[in-house]
């Protein structure tokens, strides 16, 4: 019973990670034709969803994006936009 | 170094997927603090939307790529300032010790361990995330609630509607503790922000730095998730919330405000404010006003020395 789950009982299994791309109703959608790459979208996406590639430039990453839309809201050039979800097929 | 330079080279070091609302200010702030922080980190997060968020750790699963403890919700500075003697004592000061807390852990319930070692001077960077209210409960009114706001505990009625008592400053009582450094910042402000974690970074291998920020809340505040930032935005233009730092040298504003906008202006779109009286709103733009005086008039006696 007292084996080692108890004396490290958090992180002995590694890491918690919820699935959380699949709270979006709306996914921001970045037009690099519009962008200038300024960085600020990064810098205020609560999940660290906007990424950046030396060869590419800023780009998002759908994988945990929560869909809650301060980038786009943000972007001083309106180069991001909020479009619907398909939702389950 | 640029702000997205740094942020760029910084990992961050919280679980990808974590369960904070849409748009929350408290995992913008936990994200930037941690990756400024990075890896040599060692963090203290108490109960609240952010441990509750799953970054302490779920069932066997950690919650973070550092080590990370939940302490009560009252001792989050007294469990860190023994831990910061062990480290000290060992010679281990590069060691980042960090505390990221809520309002309630931090001005209410856990003020008494906050107050002490800030003024014994303990080693450690404790950051306090503003949410104004006890968030992860259901939407409780603390003491740095907002006068006026709608919260589960002070409801929109007949005879009283929204919290009867003015928000306590704690920011302004915290850099009275004569600690290493002090400074309010908030995500809107994002280089001020980075640059202010640094900086109290450096300041907790030698003493006690605090930093106050911010933290818009959509869910319990009732605004549109997409508009944190600007709410935030708006919190310094009105002066709700003034950007200032005090540290060996001082106090410095560090967004000197020429035209403030009408504290009117921050509470629109912002549901917990919709059924402000004509008192609450004077009440409240007061509030904005001397504290801005206040900060000011403290950063000037710097200047004339
Ligand atoms: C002594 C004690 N009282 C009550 C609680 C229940 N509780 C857990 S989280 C929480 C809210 C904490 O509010 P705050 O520190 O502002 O963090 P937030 O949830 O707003 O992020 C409360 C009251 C507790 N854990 N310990
Ligand atoms: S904020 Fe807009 S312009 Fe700037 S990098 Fe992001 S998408 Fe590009
Ligand atoms: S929608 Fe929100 S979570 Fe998704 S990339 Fe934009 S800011 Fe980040
Ligand atoms: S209730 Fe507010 S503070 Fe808590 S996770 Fe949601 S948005 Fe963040
Ligand atoms: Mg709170």
């Amino acid at each position: 019973m007292y084996d080692r789950h108890f004396v490290t009982p958090v992180g002995n299994r590694g890491m918690y990670v919820l699935d959380t791309s699949s709270w979006r109703t709306h996914r921001p959608v970045m037009d690099k034709a519009t962008c200038v790459n300024c960085g600020i979208c990064m810098g205020y996406c609560p999940v660290n969803s906007v990424r950046w590639s030396e060869g590419g430039g800023y780009y998002i990453s759908y994988d945990y994006c929560k869909g809650c839309g301060i980038c786009a809201a943000e972007c001083p050039r309106g180069a991001i936009s909020m479009e619907r979800e398909g939702g389950e097929e | 170094m640029n702000y997205l330079d740094i942020l760029k080279n910084s990992p961050d070091m919280v679980s990808p997927g974590i369960s904070a609302c849409q748009g929350c200010g408290g995992e913008l702030v936990l994200r930037r603090v941690l990756q400024v922080a990075g890896e040599n980190t060692i963090v203290a997060v108490p109960p609240g939307c952010m441990a509750g968020s799953g970054v302490v750790g779920w069932s066997h699963d950690s919650g973070m790529k550092i080590p990370v403890h939940i302490p009560l919700l009252d001792n989050t500075a007294s469990f860190l300032s023994g831990l910061s003697h062990i480290y000290r004592r060992s010679g281990r000061e590069d060691v980042n010790i960090v505390a990221i807390a809520g309002d309630g852990a931090s001005a209410d319930c856990g003020f008494q361990s906050l107050s002490g070692a800030a003024e014994r001077g303990e080693h450690m960077l404790y950051v306090c995330y503003d949410n104004e209210g006890y968030m992860n409960t259901g939407y409780q009114r603390s003491s740095t609630t907002t006068e006026g706001s709608r919260t589960s505990t002070t409801p929109l009625g007949r005879r009283f509607s929204g919290k009867q008592q003015p928000q306590k400053y704690v920011p302004l009582i915290m850099s009275m503790h004569g600690a290493a450094y002090c400074a309010t910042a908030t995500p809107a402000n994002m280089p001020d922000l980075i640059r202010k974690i640094q900086k109290g970074l450096a300041a907790s291998k030698t003493g006690f730095a605090y930093l106050h920020v911010f933290s818009p809340c959509p869910t319990g505040w009732s605004f549109a998730p997409d508009r944190t930032i600007e709410v935030a935005r708006r919190a310094v233009k009105s002066n709700m919330f003034p950007l200032w730092e005090r540290d060996g040298d001082g106090w410095t504003l560090n967004y000197v405000n020429e035209r403030p906008i009408p504290v009117s202006e921050f509470v629109e779109g912002i549901g917990k404010f919709s059924k402000l009286s004509e008192r609450q709103l004077a009440s409240i733009q007061r509030a904005a006003d001397e504290r801005y005086a206040a900060v000011s008039a403290l950063a000037s006696i710097q200047n004339r020395a």
